[in-house]
């Protein structure tokens, strides 16, 4: 579908995350159903559990995904596809505000390179510090 | 986790319609069938980034959501849901249940005031909101016309933003309805617009609470993994329709979903003194 441009601008930066968003979602959604799938395979069963082997646990974020990506060659546990799924639904809005710093930079729009840094940061720290 | 597939993409349809983003519908659903209402809220706390970034990336493409507000407003949603979400993980879980009673009450207080009228842009913007340059214009299909808008009261309405992130942040919801509102009563920005940007702010909120969430031992798995896939499909679909509906409708429809979320959650306060 065509829409008029507006003239507001940002029509490139909202294309690009446009994409960004929806690849992110795209690409969760798929490794979820991977995960969900082989879950079947192994336990013959769709249900629910509260094995505490399905709970996410870990301190920072950040070395939780290369904790994670180092066991995911060769491997078919359900379990890790859907922390995966986990991990790239969370960086999707994350990417998109790092994203946004490089595009207001870019674009020499400084009080929104402030914006988008303040943002960036407060989630940086949160997601890191635990 | 079948069941629960199917109840997500139903729910990820409604919230995105009406932008309330999902999981206050879920939320009460996942408690009703005997889930522990923190991972309940920890898990749809998940789901909203996937509700939100799914129907967002439509609204964003065709120039409905306002970026820039937007990022504006999600400094003082994100620092709301990181406040909200660590009160949720420490105070007793019975609060919790009046706590989303009391919120969809005061949403449905709200919206009544802002069913009628066409848009019109305020006169005058306050200094803040000429310099973060807050105004824009988009399509909007059911007229066939361009409708271009001004934002103002940037401040109350940061104000009124931060409040609505400690909700979105201590009930795992998007707090949709409430963002909704702040936008078209405060910053006077038009429904659609209003809608479409509060869907985009919504994901950047639930990944400051899902921050919290992390690493609490809340997040479970086999209850994230379905209802994310089941509320974001839910939400694609959902994401498409807005622009096609009339603005009447829409609010016929948010109205209609807010009463029956406040008769569901009070009696699930009442039934769990």
């Amino acid at each position: 579908m065509t829409s008029p441009r507006l003239g507001s601008g940002e029509t490139k930066l909202e294309t690009i995350i446009s994409y960004l968003l929806i690849v992110g979602v795209v690409v969760s959604v798929i490794l979820e159903v991977i995960g969900i799938t082989l879950y079947y395979g192994a336990y013959g069963n769709v249900q629910v559990s509260q094995n505490q082997a399905v709970f996410i646990s870990g301190k920072n974020f950040f070395a939780f995904i290369i904790f994670q990506t180092q066991h995911l060659l060769g491997s078919q546990n359900a379990l890790l596809f859907m922390t995966l799924g986990l991990i790239i639904l969370i960086l999707t809005p994350y990417i998109r505000a790092i994203t946004s710093v490089i595009y207001f930079a870019w674009e020499k729009h400084f009080h929104y390179v402030l914006i988008t840094l303040f943002v960036l940061i407060v989630l940086t720290l949160s997601l890191a510090l635990h | 986790m079948v069941t629960l597939l199917l109840i997500s993409v139903a729910v990820g349809l409604l919230g995105s319609l009406t932008g309330l983003g999902g999981a206050s519908i879920l939320t009460p659903i996942l408690v009703f069938e005997g889930f522990p209402v923190k991972e309940a809220v920890a898990c749809g706390m998940v789901s909203i980034i996937a509700t939100s970034s799914g129907s967002a990336s439509s609204f964003v493409r065709e120039r409905i959501a306002n970026i820039k507000l937007a990022m504006y407003l999600e400094m003082f949603t994100i620092i709301g849901a990181i406040v909200g979400a660590t009160i949720t993980v420490l105070i007793a879980p019975v609060f919790l249940y009046f706590l989303f009673a009391a919120f969809l009450l005061t949403s449905f207080i709200n919206i009544r005031g802002s069913f009628e009228g066409t848009y019109t842009s305020p006169a005058k913007q306050d200094r803040l909101s000429r310099w973060l340059n807050l105004e824009g214009a988009y399509h909007d299909q059911a007229s066939n016309k361009v409708i271009k808008y001004k934002g103002t009261n940037s401040i109350l309405g940061g104000l009124g933003m931060f409040v609505a992130g400690i909700a979105a942040g201590m009930l795992g919801i998007g707090a949709g309805a409430f963002k909704v509102i702040v936008h078209e009563k405060v910053l006077k920005i038009p429904s659609k617009v209003s809608t479409a940007t509060s869907t985009f702010i919504i994901g950047m909120t639930a990944l400051a609470g899902v921050s919290v969430y992390l690493f609490t031992g809340l997040l479970n798995l086999t209850l994230m993994a379905p209802m994310a896939v089941g509320v974001t499909i839910g939400a694609i679909v959902g994401g498409r329709g807005l622009n096609r509906i009339q603005d009447r409708n829409l609010k016929i429809l948010f109205i209609v979903v807010v009463i029956l979320l406040i008769i569901q959650m009070l009696y699930k306060g009442v039934t769990a003194l």
